[in-house]
């Protein structure tokens, strides 16, 4: 008799452990944090990008993403899920720190985040000011 | 003496004691019983997936469990409480050959010299048994190893690469977290947002949580000697131990085939003093000389 309900307790305990595991597991299902990070990015670059909006407009877009963007790229930077997930996304997100975690970036450095943005792209004042005109 | 003689000491008695002598200088201990369940009991551990992903401490009690409920592990039960039976056997025959004299004697000291032969029997057979243990336990420690040397060489250079970046940018991120709050605050309007509220306080329950974890006695990692190792240190250690196993199972193999060496000699020694017995009490005459019937033909 006791032998018997101390094997159920041994299976009630495994089940119970199972089940807590699955539920571990199913947290970390939860995937996205890439996708929502790039998905906010490409926002707010397409605000600094807009040539047709008002000075005072922008600013109020670029503030709304920038705040967004924090918590989005420390969602990223904490998700251990991304640990060795060797998809493109997560390659391409990893590859460049400054560009990817513009926000981050922008603020360690103190620059504005499209000065981090345009660096990234080689445009700089320092190459913009020594272009020259010529044919290619 | 109140042990009554099982054998009476006759050719047949002596006979068999030259045989229990032959049979022990020559096949020694390798008479093997065989198991209850017909076949020679087995054990089967695999380097499965789930003991490769076990925290090393929980490796060796899951072999030893699953070594307990193999039947290698129920023989090996069986053969030892057969030997307690024996020892206990030997002891009393011991004592009562001590206290008895004559045939009586001789009879006892003979069924010593079975049970001393059947005793070395069980013993070599659990030898052999825990020989097979541990050459099992041996060989799935090896496969462990492998299979554990194999996930860390399934990293591809790539996979390696995005791994390493990553540690970068989360070192990098923690580095200069306090400074980029710090600039957040002056420049941003905006107040903290919940995520950065409720991270806070998560961070702290998640903080106390780990530390009780890590103090869970059952959480504590491998040790060698009390020392924190690896946890493929700590499989090595395991494979060394196993080889030790063997090298003193080895040893012990020596030691029983000097105690079946010295039951045969026991048995020889034995069979020689029974026949001299018989030769005194026979009543054939001594080979008497030509001599001695001349004085038959001589005289008349």
């Amino acid at each position: 008799m006791s032998k018997s309900i101390s094997k159920l307790c041994r299976r009630g305990t495994a089940a119970l452990a199972l089940t807590a595991a699955i539920g571990a597991f199913a947290v970390q299902a939860e995937a996205g944090t890439v996708e929502n990070m790039e998905r906010e990015r490409a926002i707010l670059i397409e605000t600094l990008r807009a040539a047709d909006m008002e000075a005072n407009e922008r600013a109020g877009k670029v503030e709304i993403s920038r705040h967004r963007l924090v918590d989005l790229e420390r969602m990223v930077l904490r998700d251990d899920s991304l640990t060795g997930r060797n998809t493109p996304t997560v390659r391409r997100a990893f590859a460049n720190y400054d560009l990817t975690f513009m926000v981050h970036s922008a603020s360690e450095q103190q620059v504005a985040v499209i000065d981090v943005w345009l660096g990234q792209l080689g445009l700089t004042t320092q190459t913009l000011m020594s272009a020259s005109k010529g044919r290619r | 003496m109140s042990a009554r003689p099982k054998y009476s000491i006759a050719g047949s008695t002596r006979g068999l004691i030259l045989g229990l002598a032959l049979s022990m200088a020559a096949t020694g201990v390798f008479t093997v019983p065989a198991y209850a369940s017909g076949g020679d009991p087995t054990w089967q551990p695999q380097a499965s997936e789930r003991l490769v992903k076990l925290p090393a401490s929980y490796i060796k009690r899951s072999l030893e469990q699953d070594f307990t409920r193999s039947e290698l592990g129920q023989a090996l039960r069986d053969i030892d409480t057969e030997i307690g039976f024996k020892s206990e056997t030997l002891t009393d025959l011991q004592a009562a050959i001590e206290a008895s004299e004559g045939e009586v004697r001789t009879d006892l000291r003979h069924q010593f010299l079975v049970e001393k032969r059947e005793y070395i029997e069980l013993v070599s057979r659990k030898i052999e048994l825990r020989r097979k243990a541990m050459e099992k336990k041996s060989g799935v420690l090896e496969k462990l190893m492998k299979r554990m040397g194999q996930q860390d060489a399934e990293l591809t250079p790539i996979r390696r690469e995005l791994i390493e970046r990553q540690s970068a940018a989360r070192a990098r991120f923690e580095t200069s977290i306090s400074g980029v709050d710090m600039e957040l605050l002056e420049t941003s309007v905006a107040p903290e947002s919940k995520y950065s509220r409720q991270f806070a306080s998560n961070l702290s329950a998640i903080d106390s949580l780990s530390r009780a974890i890590e103090q869970h006695p059952m959480s504590r990692g491998p040790e060698v000697d009390g020392v924190p190792v690896t946890r493929e240190d700590y499989v090595r250690q395991m494979i060394a131990d196993a080889q030790a196993e063997l090298e003193l199972i080895g040893q012990e193999e020596t030691i029983l085939g000097y105690m079946a060496k010295l039951v045969a000699l026991d048995a020889t020694a034995l069979s020689e003093e029974v026949s001299d017995a018989e030769l005194i009490d026979s009543d054939t005459p001594e080979g008497e000389s030509l001599t001695g019937a001349v004085k038959f033909f001589v005289g008349q």
